[in-house]
């Protein structure tokens, strides 16, 4: 695949379980084709500096910073994002213990702390108060102080 | 943020992407983009083409061949970390890879991006210095390794030419030595303030090899040579170290990050926690 600057390329991603075709320029970032593109604005930009975590993905299995991927790098990839956890209008277990526990004032940083608590619980359904601090030290949050970050992920890990 | 505008190029092998870097002068390869990204948000760089090597197959393994561990360059640090067999054989590189940026950054970094962009805070150059390691390093011209101690050459300046990149990094196992690797962040998830690469090796209670490298405190890697020589053949207690730290010749930078005082401080204060906490 060769583009020149300022042109365009196709590329096919599948986001959520659905194929979706999308042309772009290759300077542009995943987060912008799955918001902008897509429509899924559910995957926040927040410091647009790989910091802060708030654009955090699922790519092909692994978490990523949507904000620091190419959308010409999730090239056939699969993404999972936030819109892709709750089915039929009911919520994923962790999208329902940081509601009850109290895991979010503003919101913002919501969807990626619940992309990287998933990504967590799926390797370790059980994680102690220091693995939930270090597996989630990627995502900043400006309210909430962490600590019904942490008891959210540990409440959604003992139901799954 | 959207970066300027770039050409992009996919190529189907090694040997393209090669022959595309050494036509192209201006353009850049692309391994993870963890520090190429921003770099091009920031504009600090306007490559004409991006070569992405992620698609290339045969850039990322993890091998043993003897005492040598061979890592493909577009290895990811979270890839290296779950190897046990590698963090098993080469204890260091669980210590310096747990500590890389955070967990998404080192589901997308690689091994070979990090040295290559040879960021003097950064964490996998002090390591890679200190374990002796090599870089395999390929051009259409063919392969050249290059030792570690001798690839950085200043900051984000690395002895790569145009049109050369790593293939692959290979790290000797060491059996008998002790490893540490010890890094003084501001925040979680930051670079450097100060970190220290260190690998010993003793014989009874006296230092038979040492090797001590820093980063945060220069333009690249700093090793002690100095520092190191004064350890030789003596046991590891309050004297010797500090004797050591005397023989100490970085002159840290000043930055956001912090002072050259708070720097130099910070960096004897690491070498005497990892080389008198040695058991």
């Amino acid at each position: 695949m060769l583009v020149k600057a300022g042109e365009k390329v196709r590329i096919t991603l599948k986001v959520n379980g659905v194929t979706q075709a999308v042309e772009t320029e290759p300077r542009r970032l995943l987060v912008h084709v799955l918001r902008e593109d897509l429509g899924l604005t559910g995957t926040k930009v927040g410091c647009d500096t790989t910091t802060c975590g708030a654009c955090t993905v699922i790519m092909n299995g692994r978490t990523v910073k949507s904000c620091t991927v190419l959308a010409v790098q999730a090239n056939g990839a699969e993404v999972l994002t936030i819109e892709g956890l709750s089915s039929e209008g009911k919520l994923n277990p962790i999208q329902r213990a940081f509601s009850e526990a109290h895991g979010l004032q503003c919101g913002f940083c919501t969807s990626g702390m619940i992309m990287q608590a998933y990504y967590l619980l799926s390797r370790n359904k059980s994680p102690s108060e220091e693995e939930i601090r270090d597996w989630m030290h990627g995502n900043l949050c400006r309210c909430t102080g962490y600590q019904n970050i942490v008891k959210a992920i540990k409440l959604a890990g003992s139901r799954m | 943020m959207y970066p300027p505008q770039f050409g992009y190029f996919a190529p189907p092998s090694i040997d393209e992407a090669l022959k595309f870097l050494e036509r192209e002068q201006e353009s850049r390869p692309l391994a993870g983009g963890m520090s190429l990204i921003p770099m091009l948000k920031f504009r600090l760089i306007r490559p004409t083409f991006l070569v992405d090597l992620n698609p290339i197959k045969g850039l990322s393994y993890i091998k043993r061949e003897g005492e040598v561990y061979r890592i493909g360059a577009l290895t990811r640090y979270s890839e290296a970390l779950e190897d046990a067999p590698l963090t098993l054989a080469i204890p260091m590189l669980r210590e310096v890879l747990t500590k890389v940026g955070d967990i998404q950054v080192r589901n997308m970094g690689t091994l070979g991006g990090s040295l290559a962009q040879a960021d003097p805070s950064g964490d996998l150059p002090a390591a890679a210095v200190a374990l002796d390691s090599e870089l395999v390093v390929a051009s259409t011209s063919g392969e050249r390794s290059i030792k570690a101690e001798e690839f950085f050459k200043g900051p984000f300046t690395t002895a790569l030419k145009q049109g050369e990149i790593i293939r692959e990094v290979r790290i000797p196992i060491r059996a008998g030595y002790r490893w540490s690797y010890v890094k003084i962040v501001r925040r979680a998830g930051d670079f450097a303030l100060v970190s220290l690469a260190a690998a010993l090796k003793l014989s009874g209670n006296a230092v038979d090899d040492v090797r001590l490298v820093y980063s945060g405190v220069g333009d690249r890697p700093v090793r002690e040579k100095e520092a190191e020589k004064v350890l030789i053949g003596r046991k590891l207690d309050r004297d010797s170290v500090e004797d050591a730290i005397s023989k100490f010749t970085a002159k840290p930078p000043s930055d956001v990050r912090g002072s050259s005082e708070l720097r130099t401080h910070v960096m004897k204060v690491i070498t005497r926690r990892v080389l008198l906490g040695v058991r």
